[in-house]
């Protein structure tokens, strides 16, 4: 990508203005992951809730549990994957997500405080990074979002990044 | 001001006598294990040593406590703050005045008695104050602050001293008033109980107060009255003890806040209160986040609300640290508070007349999530315990629809180009708002029952909220409502830049 953007403010850089799908290829990942985060809990119910009704041994059931919760774990962050939409327009940065519950949230440019792009290993080798927008606010102080394309996210940070270099008097 | 005097300023210490407060400061964090020691570690094999122990544990931070004090220095320059402190690991900080949200000055008794003070300079975010100077001689922290109040500028001698207006001060049939309409004296007690349970040891509060209950139970039961006798004394018992909880409030109530003055100098608010241990607190006014107007039934009872603000300055979770200004109002008329936000915000239409209420109807989702809690609760008692004392829950179901009814008929919203508000709250009543520059993220959700409803509901996210202040949340708006107000706002706030 061109570096240029980052350095000429005149330039506008693209602006995704209509909702982006995130790629694809990061859906096995997110599934995987959500398996993982998942799974934990089942294992530890199911061995629970067996030693509490006294049914079956706790040995067996709860990698069986365990099977179950990453099955549905996976599925459910699948299906997350799916449903999760970003846009930037000229307000600002935009997420949807879910699809039971259905939040939409929206950082305005001009409040952002600072940006984290994170990759991991695993997101390294499927070329996919993390973008954690963090603002001043409580309940929304870090927006994160996982399993962007890695240019998409650098892009977006080097975007959102730069009304911040405007913005050095705000204090 | 400019002039290159002002850059060799010369490095400062803290008052020769700083190193008692330190010392006192670390002394109170170690005291329980310090006491236990000396208590219940008497005796025993090694008692020379369990009693020399705390002598050099003490000796240890005496040390410590003059290291700082030959170590901390400060430089105060044309700018900012410079403190350096540490001897193996040394710092240097450098605080710009602008970074400066808040002024804190604390004066307890010991304080009072040796003329110093404890200045405390905080700056948005973070856990910790930006610096923490204990202690200094009053006369300079005064100085000091007023310094950081004029951003580093020193007040000129032959300018005309700017006199602060007294914005609100509390006589003391006030502050008593604040103490019967707060629970302080019972989070106090609580408070005791629970330390007390944990500092003694080895079940010695339980037995205490099984004897207690037994002696008292033994008692009653030698007078051999009736039930309904019985049940009296059981009342009034109860009666004296709120009594007694209601008087402690009162007495704290006085040592906190008596003497509340609010002043305003310079677009600066500061706060003074305390009858023993006295604070000074102050902060810009374009730092307040947002506003929390509170009434509670008692309050309501008096004609009283009280008015709090939320800031930017960091707060230690979990430590309920009440330095920072966070009550504008603690307590006062409906009408003065009105009064003092008009003032402070004065371009904001403050009180609102036009709240847009809620669709009707929408009371039963205030009380689907107690029908469900309910619910469940009686499934499981039943099932559990077979008996029809299980459905005894089902008693407060009426009690709470009624309550959703009428929290749904008060509560409501309003927006404008300045200000957004919400209202909510039937039997302790509130009203919060925030400037729109203030404002720092947007959500828009639905639930499956919103959708359902073609409903949605709108989170509207400022800075430094506390957990105990209701969120800006807009619930039960209708759909297309909600997303015009939600795609206005982040237009709005796209354009506006924030003002901290």
């Amino acid at each position: 990508m061109d570096v240029s953007n980052g350095i000429q403010p005149s330039s506008p850089s693209p602006l995704h203005s209509d909702w982006q799908h995130l790629p694809p290829r990061g859906a096995k990942l997110a599934g995987l992951g959500n398996a993982l985060a998942v799974a934990i809990p089942f294992v530890v119910a199911s061995a629970f809730l067996s030693r509490l009704a006294d049914f079956g041994s706790p040995w067996l059931l709860a990698p069986i549990g365990g099977l179950v919760g990453a099955a549905f774990g996976a599925w459910l962050g699948v299906k997350r994957h799916r449903r999760t939409l970003w846009k930037l327009d000229e307000d600002g940065f935009a997420l949807q997500r879910g699809r039971w519950w259905q939040t939409e949230s929206r950082v305005p440019v001009s409040r952002v405080q600072h940006l984290d792009l994170k990759r991991g290993p695993l997101e390294r080798a499927f070329k996919l990074a993390t973008l954690v927008i963090h603002t001043a606010g409580t309940k929304m102080a870090a927006v994160s979002v996982s399993g962007l394309d890695g240019e998409d996210a650098e892009r977006l940070r080097d975007r959102l990044a730069r009304q911040l270099d405007h913005d050095d008097d705000a204090l | 001001m400019q002039t290159p005097v002002s850059e060799a300023k010369p490095e400062r210490r803290l008052h020769p006598w700083s190193w008692l407060f330190v010392l006192v400061q670390q002394l109170k964090q170690f005291i329980v294990p310090l006491l236990a020691l000396l208590v219940f570690g008497g005796g025993g094999r090694n008692g020379f040593w369990t009693g020399i122990g705390p002598l050099i544990a003490v000796g240890v931070l005496v040390v410590i406590s003059v290291l700082q004090y030959f170590t901390y220095r400060y430089r105060i320059g044309r700018d900012g703050l410079s403190i350096r402190d540490g001897w193996l690991h040394r710092s240097l900080r450098e605080i710009p005045y602008s970074r400066i949200h808040n002024v804190v000055l604390h004066q307890t008794v010991l304080h009072r008695l040796f003329g110093v003070a404890e200045v405390r300079l905080e700056s948005a975010g973070g856990q910790k104050p930006e610096a923490q100077m204990r202690v200094l001689r009053l006369d300079e922290a005064l100085a000091l602050e007023s310094l950081i109040k004029h951003r580093g500028q020193a007040p000129d001698a032959d300018a005309p001293a700017v006199q602060a207006d007294s914005l609100l001060s509390l006589p003391t049939s006030e502050v008593i008033r604040l103490g019967l309409v707060s629970n302080r004296g019972m989070i106090v007690m609580a408070a005791a109980f629970g330390a007390a349970w944990q500092v003694f040891p080895d079940r010695m509060v339980a037995d205490y107060f099984e004897r207690f209950a037994r002696q008292l139970f033994g008692y009653a039961s030698h007078l051999q009255y009736g039930w309904l006798t019985t049940a009296a004394a059981a009342v009034a018992l109860l009666l004296l003890a709120s009594v007694l909880l209601r008087l402690l409030s009162v007495l704290l109530a006085l040592a906190q806040y008596h003497g509340f003055r609010l002043s305003e100098e310079q677009r600066r608010l500061t706060m003074e209160r305390g009858l023993l241990s006295k604070l000074r607190t102050s902060v810009a006014r374009r730092r307040i986040q947002a506003w929390t107007l509170h009434e509670g039934f008692l309050q309501r009872l008096l004609k009283r609300r009280n008015l709090r603000i939320d800031t930017a300055v960091a707060e230690q979770q979990g430590q309920n640290d009440q330095r920072a200004l966070k009550e504008l109002a603690p307590i006062a008329t409906p009408e003065v508070c009105d009064a003092l936000i008009q003032h402070l915000l004065p371009q904001a239409q403050w009180p609102r007349s036009e709240w847009m209420a809620l669709p009707a109807g929408v009371w039963w989702r205030l009380f689907l999530p107690t029908l469900v809690f309910i619910g469940m609760l009686v499934l499981t008692l039943t099932f559990y315990f077979q008996t029809a004392w299980g459905l005894l829950p089902l008693l407060w179901l009426p009690w709470s629809a009624y309550a959703a009814i009428q929290q749904a008929r008060r509560a409501g919203y309003a927006v404008d180009d300045r200000l957004v508000a919400i209202r909510g709250g039937w039997w302790s009543r509130y009203w919060r708002f925030a400037e729109i520059d203030k404002l720092q993220a947007l959500r828009l959700s639905r639930s499956p029952v919103d959708r359902r409803m073609g409903t949605a509901s709108l989170w509207l996210d400022t800075a430094g909220a506390s957990g105990f202040a209701p969120p800006l949340h807009i619930r039960f708006l209708p759909e297309a409502e909600a997303t015009k107000l939600y795609s206005q706002l982040s237009h709005a706030l796209a354009r506006r830049r924030m003002r901290w």
